[in-house]
């Protein structure tokens, strides 16, 4: 029962919605609204799941004392502490949620402060490190070794050229090489693995709706 | 050691000093070099342009913080643009923190400290307007100066809430939203972020599903744009404008020759491109932050260069092609 029933649900789901893609009538059209508003309201479920499981993982660790059991702390708190903060205290205690930022509704609660000066600094950090990465990787790395690798090379300096506004100063031909690169060369690479993907996906999804893929299965039944 | 090796088996931390010099030096020291606009972004200015107060576009934060120096510029660039130009903005995000970058673009062009911001008029504050059936752009405007309200000297335009705007904001699922707005935007979004019902909004009385909206903009630092594509664009041909960080950029060129977007601002040299055309057009005195960030850019990119000659020249000049392995193993 245990495997049989999801089984039935995503052939039964799969195909009818398949169907359901091509049919213009009315009918097909609610079936299609109604699905669109209850897959989110399921989905959110999950949600539940996942706050379920990282509280037992981390508060586990904390008991356990296991290594580096200290940031657990840095996860559980903020999971806790941001939504109460958010959704239940006043905005006198430094509650509420920044909402429109137009005209005079502008609040500063804890929410607001965390997300503007912690979770934004933190993300732009960690993205901008890959320049950094990059540079020393490029120094190390970037080898025209062989005639392909030469090629590549050649290829990365014309567009990272062609991408700025100083290429030009040094070239004028350096943005046209570039992009001519982009819209051709690069575009009928990406085109076939486009493709390629599409096909696998495709495959994919006829086995899973039609029951050869069960790995998405687990050990459900087993 | 000759000097070759040493040369290659630098510390790293020396690269990394010269990067964040090169970062930094540009903005006490601007170039301000001039930037050419690309037929991708051209595409989307032009979309835009061909747009007016009848029509409606959505303005779709698809990102989170870490790539906000290469996307919030775009979608500030394309919401002022529909602002200038009267046309409403519905604006939603495809993941949570999307929404309070949304709000912060919000905010930086209704910052009343700003040259150029666009005068923000809340929801309540029109109610005698909206109470008096009045709902076409010009109308409205007319009757808020007639109330006594002036245009500030360093503003460009006013917003009306719920005319010009509607800030959506997030919903889980996103690629299911769009799928359910291609039917109504009122069954995802009953209300707007801060509760106003979507039905009394003068907006959405022209402008109920994505059928009627003339195109999306989607801004977006990870695969999430391509969900307008699948859901929007193929199922019901709403026309869809991307903007993605550069090392997306590539992989997108697909859909612009598929004639699948109009177009596509591909990073910061994107959003630079849009900034120009938006000066060049009397849409702004001055340029913004994707024009200035592009400095950086010229020299971090003359800087990588300059480092890739050099480790090729070392590692050919010490005959490194011959051996196996470098001493320092870096």
């Amino acid at each position: 029962m245990k495997r049989s029933i999801p089984l039935a649900i995503v052939m039964v789901g799969g195909i009818l919605f398949m169907i359901q893609y091509f049919i213009p009538h009315q009918h097909s059209q609610t079936l299609f609204d109604y699905y669109t508003q209850w897959a989110p309201i399921v989905g959110a479920f999950a949600l539940v799941l996942g706050v379920g499981s990282l509280y037992r993982l981390h508060s586990h660790k904390i008991k356990r004392k296991a290594k580096n059991w200290q940031y657990s702390y840095a996860v559980l708190v903020p999971l806790f502490l941001i939504p109460i903060f958010a959704l239940i205290m006043p905005e006198s205690l430094g509650g509420g949620i920044m909402q429109n930022m137009g005209g005079d509704r502008v609040t500063q609660g804890v929410f607001d402060f965390a997300y503007l000066n912690v979770q934004v600094p933190i993300q732009a950090t960690m993205f901008s490190l890959l320049a950094f990465y990059i540079a020393s990787a490029a120094f190390r790395a970037f080898r025209a070794k062989s005639a392909l690798a030469s090629i590549l090379l050649i290829a990365a300096v014309i567009v990272m050229l062609g991408q700025v506004p100083i290429g030009e100063l040094i070239g004028k031909w350096f943005p046209k090489i570039g992009l001519w690169i982009l819209r051709y060369p690069n575009l009928g690479a990406k085109r076939a693995i486009a493709l390629g993907v599409g096909f696998g996906m495709l495959a994919t999804q006829l086995k899973i709706i039609f029951g050869v893929e069960r790995n998405w299965l687990g050990g459900a039944g087993k | 050691m000759n000097i070759w090796e040493k040369m290659l088996n630098v510390d790293r931390r020396w690269i990394f000093l010269l990067i964040g010099i090169a970062c930094v030096v540009p903005f006490f020291n601007p170039l301000g070099l001039p930037i050419l606009p690309s037929a991708e972004v051209m595409g989307i200015y032009d979309h835009i342009e061909g747009l007016g107060p009848d029509n409606a576009i959505i303005v779709s934060f698809d990102f989170e913080p870490g790539t906000a120096a290469e996307n919030q510029p775009m979608s500030v660039a394309a919401l002022r643009h529909a602002f200038a130009r009267n046309i409403p903005v519905y604006v939603t995000s495809y993941w949570p923190l999307g929404q309070a970058m949304a709000a912060m673009a919000i905010s930086e062009l209704t910052d009343e400290s700003l040259e150029d911001y666009f005068k923000y008029v809340e929801w309540e504050d029109w109610a005698s307007i909206r109470d008096q059936g009045i709902v076409d752009r010009a109308g409205i405007e007319e009757a808020w100066t007639a109330e006594g309200n002036t245009l500030p000297e360093n503003a460009r335009g006013w917003v009306f809430e719920g005319r010009d705007i509607a800030f959506l904001g997030y919903l889980p699922y996103f690629h299911l939203v769009i799928l359910g707005m291609t039917s109504s935007i009122a069954s995802q979004f009953p209300t707007d972020v801060s509760g106003t019902p979507l039905e009394e909004m003068p907006i959405y009385q022209d402008h109920k599903s994505l059928r009627d909206i003339d195109l999306a903009v989607t801004s977006a630092g990870g695969s999430a744009c391509v969900s307008w594509i699948t859901y929007g664009r193929e199922k019901i041909g709403l026309p869809i404008a991307f903007g993605v960080t550069a090392v997306m950029a590539t992989d997108y060129y697909i859909f612009i020759q598929s004639g699948q977007i109009v177009g596509q601002m591909g990073g910061l040299r994107g959003a630079a491109e849009y900034e120009v055309l938006l000066k060049e057009n009397g849409y702004n005195k001055g340029y913004g932050k994707a024009f200035i960030g592009m400095d950086v850019q010229n020299i971090a990119h003359l800087l990588i260069i300059f480092l890739v000659v050099l480790g090729n020249i070392a590692f050919f000049a010490g005959g490194f092609h011959k051996k196996t392995k470098l001493k320092g193993r870096r």
